[in-house]
C-alpha cells in the first residue's frame, strides 16, 4: 500500500503490465512507469521517485473487525459484475504458475511465502510456515531485535520492535491462550503482558505500545530478486 | 533508348518499391504492437533491457502508428487505379494490419484481463459479506479504517482510494 503522492503531485494508477510476475502500473498523471512491490518509478517523466509505504496490515476479517469496532471502518464492495471473477482458491491457482526467476541454494523453494523484513539496509526473509508453528519468532536485523507474531486467528502475522523503555524484551507465549482463546496474549521478561496490536495490556509498560514494522509478504522468488543479498532466518 | 521508354521502366521501377512499401508499414506497424506483447508476457521472464525496449516502443507507437497507416493509405490511393487484383488484395491487408496496429497500441488490454474498479463502494462492517477467515488488506489513517478484501484486491490489483485525507494506492 501506498501514498499516491509524488514530487507534490496527487497521482492515480492503473494496471500497465508484468514484469517478472510483479504488475507494472502507471500514473494517469504522467504516464510514467513503476514496479508495484518497490513502489519506484523506472521509466517516464518520473523515473527515480519513490512512493512511500503506506504502513498496513494483512489480517482476517473476523480479527480487522475485533480491532476496529470502536471506530468508522468501512470495507470495500464487490465491483458489481465481477463477483464471479473473485477466486477464493486463487492462492492455490498461482502455486501452480510456473516461474519467471529461480534462486535455489538458500534452502528455499521459488514459491515458498516469505515474510520480507528489511532494517538497516539489511533484507531477512522468514518463512511463513515457520512463523507460524514457532510463532513469536525472535530475532535480530542490523541489530534492532524483531518479533514476527502470529495472532490469535492463527493467520494474521504482524512484526513488532521487541525493545520497550530502550531495552531488549523477550516475548514469548502465554501458555494459557490458544487460537480460540479472546485471552490470547503474550508475555515478555520484564512482566508485562501484550496483545496482538502489540501494546502492553499490564505491567509496568501497560498502555504502551511496541514499534510495528513493515514487511512484505512474497513468494521467495519475487522477494529474492529485489533484496538480492538478502539472508534467510533458519532457525 | 528515347525518353517514353526510359520514362515507363522509371515509372515501373519505382512502382515496384512503392508496391512494397504499404506491406513494410503494415509490418512496422503490427511490431510497434507485437514486440512489447511479448515481451511483457505473463508467465515469462522479462530481463531489463527487454523490458526497456518494451516500455520505449510503447511510448512511440502511438503516433508512429498513425504517421504508417497515413503513409499506407496515400500509397493506397496513388497505387490503386494500376494495380492488380492481388496487389490491391495486398493493399486491402495492409489498410487493416496498419489500422489494426494502431488501434491495438491504444488498447491496455491487461485491464481487459482485470477490470479496473472505476468507483469504490464500501460498505459498513456490519453489511460487509465476507467470512471470518477471509483475509483483508488494512489501513488505519487516524481515526478511519478501511478493509480490502484480499480476493477482490487479487483480482482488480489497484485501487486508488483517500482516506482520511491521504491519498492511496492500494496494491496486491
Amino acid at each position: 500500500m501506498w501514498k499516491r503522492t509524488a514530487r507534490g503531485r496527487e497521482l492515480h494508477f492503473y494496471l500497465a503490465g508484468i514484469n517478472n510476475q510483479n504488475f507494472l502500473m502507471r500514473d494517469r498523471e504522467t504516464g510514467s512507469w513503476w514496479q508495484q512491490v518497490t513502489g519506484r518509478a523506472i521509466s517516464g517523466e518520473l523515473v527515480g521517485s519513490a512512493l512511500e509505504l503506506m504502513p498496513s496490515d494483512e489480517l482476517t476479517f473476523a480479527l480487522w473487525k475485533s480491532e476496529s469496532s470502536n471506530e468508522h471502518g468501512l470495507v470495500l464492495a464487490p465491483v458489481a459484475g465481477h463477483e464471479k471473477d473473485y477466486d477464493k482458491e486463487w492462492e492455490k491457482e498461482v502455486a501452480k504458475y510456473p516461474v519467471p526467476l529461480t534462486f535455489p541454494g538458500q534452502g528455499l523453494r521459488d514459491r515458498d511465502v516469505i515474510l520480507g523484513v528489511t532494517l538497516g539496509g539489511q533484507a531477512r526473509a522468514f518463512p511463513l510456515a515457520k512463523v507460524r508453528s514457532q510463532s513469536p519468532v525472535e530475532d535480530k536485523i542490523a541489530g534492532v531485535p524483531v518479533a514476527l507474531v502470529t495472532g490469535p486467528d492463527g493467520e494474521s502475522v504482524r512484526v513488532f520492535r521487541s525493545q520497550w523503555n530502550g531495552m531488549d524484551i523477550e516475548l514469548y507465549r502465554d501458555a494459557h491462550s490458544d487460537g480460540q482463546s479472546p485471552e490470547w496474549r503474550l508475555l515478555d521478561s520484564q512482566g508485562n503482558t501484550w496483545n496482538f496490536a502489540g501494546c502492553a495490556t499490564s505491567g509496568p509498560a501497560s498502555g504502551q505500545c511496541l514499534e510495528k514494522i513493515n514487511f512484505l509478504k512474497d513468494y521467495w522468488f519475487d522477494w529474492k530478486n529485489y533484496n538480492p543479498r538478502t539472508t534467510v532466518y533458519n532457525h | 533508348m528515347n525518353l517514353g521508354v526510359m520514362n515507363r521502366v522509371m515509372d515501373r521501377s519505382e512502382n515496384r518499391g512503392l508496391r512494397l512499401l504499404p506491406g513494410l508499414l503494415a509490418m512496422f506497424s503490427l511490431g510497434l504492437f507485437l514486440i512489447p506483447a511479448f515481451v511483457i508476457r505473463p508467465f515469462h521472464h522479462q530481463s531489463e533491457r527487454a523490458l526497456e525496449l518494451a516500455i520505449a516502443v510503447k511510448r512511440i507507437a502511438p503516433a508512429l502508428t498513425v504517421v504508417a497507416v497515413a503513409g499506407v493509405v496515400a500509397l493506397s490511393v496513388r497505387l490503386w487505379r494500376k494495380s492488380s487484383s492481388v496487389l490491391r488484395a495486398g493493399i486491402v491487408m495492409a489498410l487493416v494490419l496498419s489500422a489494426a496496429s494502431a488501434v491495438m497500441v491504444r488498447q491496455n488490454y491487461f485491464e481487459w484481463m482485470f477490470h479496473p474498479i472505476a468507483a469504490a463502494g464500501f460498505v459498513s462492517v456490519g453489511d460487509a459479506h465476507l467470512g471470518d477467515k477471509e483475509m483483508v488488506m488494512a489501513v488505519r489513517i487516524g481515526r478511519e479504517t478501511r478493509a480490502y478484501p484480499i480476493v477482490q484486491m487479487a483480482y482488480h490489483h489497484i485501487l486508488n482510494d483517500t482516506v482520511g485525507d491521504v491519498p492511496i494506492a492500494v496494491t496486491y
